[in-house]
């Protein structure tokens, strides 16, 4: 007979913060996804993705005695991944495309639309989505990939609510003002 | 209809809009195809963003033994640095113990020098009370002396009760305050120090 034991997460956590390095490693495998996309999502490179969520991890173990119950895990973890990518990137330094002049945009001949590839259109969102500010970016990132109410994503970042909103909706007005070509095909096919 | 919803399309796209909010963005949209076509250009653009896929994440094992191996040695808790964080909490527990007691000794002070004048309590009671003297002992001799006269002598006599009443209690009082300000400029910046980076600038 197999006696299948569930320690919750906040157990998990306590033994963590006393120093149990195997009790981390366990909450590593539960996030480690979690935090490789939303790093991933605010820089747009695999390897700097990996290299920003190891040192998510690291700097959590290190600060884990100041983590506390009342926000959950997951949410104080991104806080900081979006640091260790932003920081991971001005190490790398890595510019993201800040203009639309920089998306390589198909030059308005008309039929050429249309050839443009899934990847190629895909790689022109995600490009999009880089050139957003950084704060901007991290609010849509949670907003939309990770599907987080905007109380959560104050609490994550820190910011009130109404500073969520008010970049959200610019976030989106920028992307709308820049994908407005491809968005035109797109709500025809979804909406 | 010219009065817009546009500014609260986003949230009542996210679906964070309650009671009468909700209500006029629902009623707007029902006649109002500018938003409504404002709406689909938001449900557009998230169906456009879902389309970017993110890269295949090594095993989340592997990541972990990574991470494991990369960890520094935590600091473990010695008996000595226990005991110096039981001290350190115990600094303004202390504190306010000497406050509260300097505050209730001078209430006392003050409620039996009043008893005494009034005759309230009897003589060998009012033996054990060491009230400070109302004269101003320093003063009064210079003034039998006829060093202090008329206004400066009035002067120096308040000045002299002020001295020996009030003003100690107010240093005590100022320094326990000063202490515990300095107590909390330490634990503020140890605690900041502690806490993760800030957060991403607007």
């Amino acid at each position: 007979m197999v006696v299948v034991l569930e320690v919750s997460e906040t157990e998990v956590i306590r033994s963590a913060q006393s120093g149990d390095r195997n009790a981390f490693s366990e909450l590593v495998r539960i996030h480690a996804r979690g935090v490789f996309n939303v790093v991933y999502r605010m820089c747009g490179d695999e390897l700097i993705a990996e290299d920003a969520a190891q040192e998510t991890f690291i700097r959590a173990w290190q600060n884990l005695s100041s983590y506390r119950p009342q926000m959950p895990l997951r949410n104080w973890l991104y806080r900081i991944a979006f640091n260790a990518g932003m920081d991971m990137l001005r190490k790398e330094k890595r510019i993201l495309p800040n203009a639309i002049e920089d998306l390589n945009l198909t030059d308005g001949q008309p039929g050429l639309e249309s050839q443009v590839s899934q990847q190629e259109r895909t790689q022109l969102v995600q490009k999009a989505i880089l050139s957003l500010p950084d704060a901007s970016r991290a609010v849509l990132v949670l907003r939309e990939y990770e599907d987080m109410s905007y109380q959560e994503i104050s609490a994550t970042l820190d910011i009130p609510v109404g500073t969520v909103m008010s970049r959200l909706n610019y976030a989106r007005k920028l992307l709308k003002d820049k994908l407005e070509q491809k968005l035109s095909k797109v709500e025809a096919e979804y909406v | 209809m010219s009065n817009h919803v546009t500014e609260w399309l986003n949230a009542y796209y996210d679906g964070e809009l309650k009671g009468k909010r909700l209500q006029q963005v629902e009623e707007h949209l029902t006649t109002c195809e500018a938003c409504q076509a404002e709406l689909e250009s938001l449900q557009g653009l998230s169906a456009l963003l879902q389309e970017v896929p993110v890269p295949e994440f090594p095993s989340p094992e592997r990541f972990a033994t990574q991470v494991n191996l990369l960890l520094p040695q935590k600091r473990t808790t010695t008996p000595g640095t226990h005991l110096f964080e039981v001290g350190w909490w115990m600094i303004p527990v202390g504190l306010l113990a000497v406050w509260v007691f300097i505050s209730i000794a001078v209430l006392l002070g003050d409620a039996m020098s009043t008893a005494k004048n009034f005759g309230i309590l009897d003589s060998t009671t009012a033996s054990f009370i060491s009230a400070p003297s109302d004269t101003a002992d320093v003063t009064s001799t210079l003034g039998q002396f006829g060093m202090l006269q008329g206004n400066s002598l009035q002067w120096a006599e308040t000045t002299e009760n002020f001295t020996r009443g009030l003003f100690p209690q107010i240093v005590l009082q100022v320094s326990v305050a000063l202490l515990y300000l300095t107590w909390f400029a330490i634990w503020w910046t140890r605690h900041t120090r502690q806490m993760s980076e800030p957060l991403l600038e607007g």
